[in-house]
């Protein structure tokens, strides 16, 4: 009798531990992203389109690559960017080459097939009266990555 | 008397369980209406989380077909519909049938092409309460919620269906146990992706829409043979229904009678059984002897709602012997 109650409370404290532990770890990155990136270097695209990017000059600026550049400096990780089209840099998040792409991309973007959206990080009205809202784009099934990108954006995205 | 309703025709025991059908039935409705917004508002990039929408938005269909048919079954025959309404149930079932079978086919092959793609589901994460949480654990959450009731609701519907003999019931809870099945394949789906194993998603998926298309192709088959006329079964199709066999016992013992053979069909909530009677010497029965025989049949079960009892000389070609073995 004593034997059959302790089990199932064994059972779902063993469960319990098992989640806790396994929360630390939850959502792992498919490929391991966040693994490689750590204290490696961060390889990411970027396509000109002020003020959110800028690659006119020798190395690029803007508000995103500066949230680029804070991400990495909070993985210990060098950026290494690579510049292109928004369609060559859905493509190469698609094949794994590139971790990351910013070029004031907004949640109505066309690469939803090639590439992972984050979450909406700022709100901002355009000349029209538009509200675009702003994302960035990651490798798809990279899910502790994005979720990595997301909270850096949600403490550092709102202000310029 | 307002309108008749099936539970006028039916014997107290039947009618009470009928009504607790009913009621089942809206609170699977209201339970069914509840999950689809919940499961709709995280359903997200997971193959699996969206199977498992589609498949409670379908599920809608069987309960809405009961009680509809519930309604018109009821329904007195008049001059153009001599039959009456019996096999409105039939038709509620071939619907139902058919919407399985096509959306269990276009899941397939959507999973599977995710699969083949290797399409890697991204699940990112939302703000709650000051906190960042992985949707996955919310998709999870909702899905674990959607568990129980249906293996309730499963249940009773099976009990009643025995009941009452009905097969969109029977339907039903199928369809409840393929609910809670595939709330489960969800949430091997998406933990799999929070353990980065992309293809277990796609891998739920494509198991949760095989038992979709498993599902719609039982149904349609047990419809459509149902309305070809196929001889009376038991109301998961198991059996052949023992019924028929009462109507060749009840008539052989009548000292007018020297063989039965009969043609039984399941107009969804009742049967129509002919019955062909070879009279004792081959002379034939007083009409007041054909009646009691005829209201005799009927006393059997109230689901020999509409028996016919016909003298003959020769039998029809097709019609059948008492069953040997009571269980086949």
């Amino acid at each position: 009798m004593l034997a059959r109650r302790v089990r199932p409370a064994a059972a779902m404290a063993l469960a319990g531990i098992l989640l806790l532990t396994a929360c630390t770890s939850i959502p792992a990155d498919a490929a391991g992203t966040s693994d490689r990136v750590r204290g490696g270097e961060l390889r990411a695209g970027v396509t000109h389109n002020p003020p959110w990017t800028d690659t006119s000059t020798a190395e690029p600026t803007g508000s995103e690559v500066a949230l680029v550049e804070s991400l990495a400096r909070g993985l210990d990780a060098r950026v290494e960017w690579v510049e292109g089209s928004e369609a060559v840099l859905a493509d190469a998040l698609h094949e794994g080459e590139l971790d990351i792409a910013v070029g004031g991309f907004t949640d109505d973007t066309p690469w939803t097939e090639q590439a992972a959206v984050t979450a909406v990080y700022r709100e901002v009205r355009n000349d029209r009266g538009v509200t675009e809202k702003h994302v960035m784009l990651t490798r798809s099934g990279e899910n502790r990555f994005l979720v990595t990108i997301e909270d850096h954006l949600r403490e550092n995205g709102a202000d310029r | 008397m307002s309108r008749p309703t099936l539970a006028d025709t039916l014997p107290e025991r039947q009618a009470r369980a009928l009504a607790r059908a009913v009621r089942i039935e809206w609170a699977t409705i209201a339970f069914l209406a509840a999950a689809i917004t919940a499961v709709g508002l995280t359903v997200g990039n997971s193959q699996a989380m969206r199977a498992a929408w589609i498949e409670d938005l379908l599920s809608l269909a069987p309960p809405i077909a009961f009680l509809v048919a519930v309604r018109v079954i009821a329904m007195p025959a008049t001059r153009r519909y001599p039959y009456g309404f019996f096999r409105s149930v039939g038709v509620a079932h071939l619907v139902a049938g058919v919407a399985l079978f096509t959306m269990g086919a276009i899941l397939i092959v959507e999973s599977v092409t995710a699969l083949i793609l290797a399409e890697r589901p991204p699940i990112g994460s939302v703000e709650l309460f000051g906190q960042t949480v992985w949707l996955g654990w919310i998709m999870m959450a909702v899905m674990a919620l959607t568990i129980p009731l249906p293996i309730y609701f499963g249940r009773v519907k099976m009990k009643l269906a025995r009941e009452l003999h009905n097969k969109v019931l029977y339907a039903d809870a199928d369809m409840n146990k393929a609910d809670w099945m595939t709330a489960v394949g969800t949430i091997v789906g998406v933990g799999g992706i929070g353990l980065g194993l992309w293809w277990m998603d796609a891998a739920a998926a494509t198991f949760i829409a095989g038992s979709i298309l498993w599902d719609g192709v039982k149904n349609t088959r047990a419809a459509i043979t149902d309305l070809m006329d196929t001889t009376a079964t038991t109301f998961d199709d198991a059996h052949h229904h023992p019924d028929a066999d009462a109507v060749h016992d009840y008539l052989s013992s009548l000292p007018w009678v020297a063989e039965v053979r009969t043609r039984t069909r399941d107009q969804g909530q009742f049967f129509h059984v002919e019955a062909f009677v070879l009279p004792v010497r081959g002379r034939a029965p007083s009409l007041r002897k054909l009646a009691d025989a005829q209201e005799g049949c009927r006393r059997l079960d109230w689901k020999l709602h509409d028996v016919v009892v016909v003298p003959v000389a020769e039998f029809p070609a097709n019609a059948m012997a008492r069953s040997t073995d009571p269980e086949s």
